[in-house]
């Protein structure tokens, strides 16, 4: 169990950049999951590629509640961000949970559209196969690449405008 | 195929995980090293994927598994005193758990046994490296003094049973040999070599237990026994 509320924890937190959303996110997942096992079928696919769709479909209904939230933040999008040493608004526990540059590519994260933060998070940092990520987010898998391709590609242009430089 | 920035853009994640044959990575190298749109971005992503890849796994929460419980199986009572020592007892009555535990005492009581440990009458004595030692070596010097009579044994026996043969075999090819000779010749005054009172026709019984009574002296070992 403690290795499915790490991996669950980890999503829920790349993609809300919260962490106290990311706990209370985790346990509702699990109790999703506990509620509906009795619907959970090997078609699926195995039982962390279930627990990760059902993780993703719940993100995606946080993000849809709390849409009207985050019109302030788009605001701040149109902001150049400068960088600094430590993250603006981070919490310092938060910034102790990651390094300092994984809290720039987190900020970072958070400003993608879901569809291509989701599919980021999943390829490259939770090191899914296309196919997996194929059954979780139940897309095709020219759609899945096509996503992570363009998520990839808007994540190193937010950063380049946060004034990061590739190592 | 013509490689445009477009085009570049589209299949730069398949370039970044090796998926662009030979020649279509050749011209796809060929476009980016030269655009000073394409090489940036190239450079960029790759240098993001392999951050990313790198990217340590976050620390759970400590107390997010319990609160994961408590939310889906309930709050759970802790339980003190006499009721949670029992509650430990009942977790060990479990058919898995008595099978392990009725291994381990086997185990320990055979050890304890082949250590010279007396279970009926106990002592710490016994279980001094040095008396295990000792008993360890009394048995195995026991064990190799019963392998050296047995084999001995053995060998007695069958040293008996060929000769046994051999005489049998020697009755069985010179019956003629066997028939009392008549006596010699002899003038009268002289006496022949031989015992009057002995015939010259020996008991076959006579002289194997002759033999089998040299044989047990050659032996050490059938100097205390009473051949039959």
């Amino acid at each position: 169990m403690r290795r499915h509320t790490r991996r669950i924890f980890s999503i829920c937190y790349r993609f809300t950049g919260n962490r106290t959303e990311a706990e209370d996110l985790s346990q509702d997942v699990f109790l999703r999951v506990y509620r509906t096992l009795g619907s959970y079928r090997s078609a699926h696919g195995g039982f962390a590629t279930w627990a990760t769709s059902v993780t993703r479909n719940l993100l995606i209904d946080h993000y849809r509640r709390t849409k009207r939230d985050r019109i302030t933040d788009s605001l701040d999008d149109k902001m150049p961000v400068v960088e600094n040493k430590e993250s603006a608004g981070r919490r310092p526990d938060e910034q102790a949970l990651l390094g300092e540059l994984s809290a720039q590519v987190q900020s970072a994260l958070t400003r993608l559209s879901p569809e291509l933060r989701e599919a980021v998070i999943l390829r490259d940092l939770q090191q899914l196969e296309y196919a997996e990520i194929q059954t979780v987010l139940s897309v095709p898998e020219g759609t899945v690449k096509s996503r992570i391709n363009r998520g990839r590609i808007e994540l190193a242009r937010i950063l380049q405008q946060m004034g990061v430089r590739p190592a | 195929m013509t490689w445009t920035c477009d085009l570049i853009e589209a299949r730069l994640s398949d370039y970044l995980e090796g998926l662009l044959d030979g020649p279509e990575r050749a011209e796809f190298e060929a476009h980016a090293n030269s655009c000073v749109d394409c090489a940036p971005l190239v450079a960029s992503v790759r240098s993001l994927v392999g951050e990313m890849h790198s990217m340590e796994e976050l620390e759970t929460p400590p107390r997010l598994v319990y609160s994961i419980l408590d939310k889906t199986l309930g709050p759970r009572e802790t339980v003190t005193g006499w009721q949670g020592f029992l509650n430990v007892i009942r977790g060990l009555a479990t058919p898995k758990f008595a099978y392990g535990g009725a291994s381990v005492m086997a185990t320990l009581v055979i050890i304890l046994g082949a250590s010279g440990f007396s279970l009926r009458k106990p002592k710490l004595a016994d279980l001094r490296p040095a008396a295990i030692y000792q008993y360890a070596d009394r048995g195995v010097h026991r064990v190799r003094a019963r392998c050296v009579k047995y084999v001995s044994d053995l060998r007695v026996v069958y040293e008996i049973q060929s000769r046994l043969r051999q005489d049998e075999n020697n009755l069985q090819t010179t019956p003629e040999q066997m028939l009392p000779k008549s006596s010699p010749e002899k003038n009268p005054g002289q006496t022949d070599e031989h015992k009057p009172s002995q015939p010259r026709q020996q008991n076959r019984a006579n002289e194997l237990s002759r033999q089998i009574e040299m044989l047990a002296a050659e032996l050490p070992m059938l100097s205390e026994r009473s051949i039959r």
